[in-house]
């Protein structure tokens, strides 16, 4: 089964970016990985996820988002540079380590 | 940096209890909801209201007049029934009861506690629209919360009659789901008696004259205004999204001045307030983002260093959509002393030149339409109120470079230094890596 990344942020917008940036590492890769982003309030209607990744600018919510998903999956907030410049190698890889290692 | 996390600690746990607030999360959800029926009254609102007799000629003469104004008059002017539905039905959603029936039984409260009236023909029974647009808001806010609430009370507290032994408990629990429906229309009735008896003779007048008004006249001063936004800079320069923080306390008031313009604007009245706060930030404040970054931007693209000229590239399309994530976090912005001055000043700076202009008339106030974040800078300008706030857009964008260049430059310096230096010393390192 192909693995589920879900990147969340305000309004699904600035989240969305790096989401295009993150498919074109995983086509590069031809590796087998759902990536999706959606505003923090529609976390729960785009569950299931292996991960959920917060934008920086949602940190403050890291600790209700891990209740709202019983922590029954990793849930973590992308570091403020590899978000910034859109860094989707990166935070793939980060997203990848967890999902294996978390 | 160790005392500033410490600082970022606690303005996150404090930003995460009031947006992470159920209530709060229910009204504002609640009114997000209702947003697209909104914005649908609000662009058949421009489309109706066009002034160019060329083009309202062709509306009356086609009969095409009498369906643009429709949309309109059952959004705007029924925003109320929306709003109680949605709100009752996210309340009922956070505390993780069934959110369908919460709605129903909010609506019916509502319309409970609102007047029904008789026409002149003395037998047809009519709703006035009255208290169902901006007016009735507050009450629509208070009553789905409270339903909303109430509901999964109730059930979760088996606050329902019992059944004597021997009834089947299929029909106890059908009667059971009839509890909070009777409980609404009883305490609605009492509601509605008791304010029958005062001066008001409603609980729309009380709530309106007693809560909506004040706190909307606060809400769209420009003090108040001025405060606001320089709250959500702060809160952005602990890398909090400080804009949805706050939009979250301050979306009732908001919503409901942009509404009152609108309502205006569509029956060609004078518009009420000069800052209807959403759409006023949106086109005015927000210009590239929060902390009116659109400057900063376009500076980048300008910059001498390659990382910065990187990002410029990156961030100003998002800019351009009031998207500005990449140059709070790709500078950053976020903690970053040298750019804490013109994070919190350029943004305060164009809108007190915004308020002076709309005060003074050189710009009409913006019609509340309350045009999604993602419309492009000058268009929702435009759409909002004309050419005129256009090109006071286009003058605030220049201010915005102003604001930000010379504090740009000398980062741009630094960073061009480091990657000259890293370029003679590690060349080889890169060599071998790439």
């Amino acid at each position: 089964m192909s693995k589920r990344i879900l990147l969340a942020c305000a309004g699904g917008f600035s989240t969305s970016m790096l989401v295009e940036k993150m498919k074109e590492e995983v086509k590069k890769r031809g590796e087998d990985v759902f990536i999706d982003a959606c505003s923090e309030s529609k976390i729960t209607e785009n569950l299931p996820a292996d991960i959920i990744m917060l934008g920086p600018q949602m940190g403050h919510i890291e600790d209700e988002v891990k209740d709202l998903v019983n922590n029954e999956v990793p849930v973590t907030t992308i570091d403020m540079a590899d978000y910034g410049m859109m860094n989707g190698e990166k935070v793939l890889d980060v997203a990848l380590e967890l999902i294996n290692n978390g | 940096m160790g005392k500033d996390g410490d600082m970022k600690i606690k303005i996150q746990k404090f930003a995460s209890k009031i947006q992470k607030n159920r209530y709060v999360n229910s009204i504002s959800d609640g009114l997000a909801s209702a947003l697209p029926v909104i914005l649908g009254g609000a662009i058949f609102t421009l489309i109706d209201t066009i002034n160019i007799p060329a083009y309202q000629n062709f509306l009356e003469s086609t009969n095409l007049k009498a369906l643009t104004g429709i949309p309109p008059a059952i959004t705007i002017e029924l925003l109320s029934l929306y709003a109680v539905f949605s709100i009752a039905f996210n309340t009922a959603k956070q505390f993780k009861s069934d959110g369908f029936s919460s709605g129903i039984v909010a609506l019916m409260s509502f319309l409970i506690v609102t007047p029904i009236g008789i026409l002149n023909d003395d037998a047809t029974m009519a709703l006035s629209f009255q208290w169902l647009g901006a007016t009735g808001l507050f009450v629509a806010i208070i009553i789905g919360v409270f339903t909303g609430r109430l509901i999964p009370i109730i059930l979760e507290k088996g606050l329902y009659i019992k059944m004597p032994k021997g009834v089947l408990p299929t029909i106890e629990k059908s009667f059971a789901a009839l509890t909070p429906a009777f409980t609404a229309i009883f305490i609605m009735l009492v509601i509605r008696g008791i304010f029958e008896a005062t001066r008001f003779g409603n609980v729309h007048e009380f709530i309106y004259s007693i809560l909506q008004v004040p706190l909307t006249n606060l809400g769209s001063s420009w003090w108040a205004y001025l405060i606001i936004i320089a709250a959500m800079s702060v809160l952005w320069f602990f890398g909090i999204h400080g804009t949805i923080v706050v939009m979250s306390v301050i979306m009732p008031i908001w919503a409901s001045l942009g509404l009152e313009n609108l309502a205006a604007f569509r029956a060609g009245e004078p518009l009420p307030h000069m800052i209807p706060g959403g759409s006023f930030f949106m086109v005015y404040t927000a210009l590239g983002g929060t902390g009116a970054t659109i400057g900063l931007s376009l500076v980048l693209l300008f910059a001498k260093s390659k990382r910065y000229k990187v990002l410029g590239k990156l961030a100003i399309i998002p800019g351009i959509t009031g998207i500005n994530e990449p140059v709070m976090f790709g500078i950053p912005i976020v903690l970053n002393m040298k750019l804490l001055i013109p994070l919190i000043v350029s943004p305060i700076i164009v809108s007190v030149i915004a308020i002076v202009a709309t005060f003074t008339g050189i710009v009409p106030p913006l019609r509340g339409i309350g045009l999604p974040l993602g419309t492009p800078l000058l268009v929702n300008g435009f759409l909002e109120g004309g050419v005129r706030v256009a090109i006071l857009q286009a003058v605030l964008v220049v201010v915005s470079v102003v604001m930000y260049y010379p504090f740009l430059r000398s980062l741009d310096r630094d960073a061009l230094r480091l990657e000259s230096e890293s370029n003679h010393s590690t060349s080889s390192d890169s060599a071998s890596v790439s």
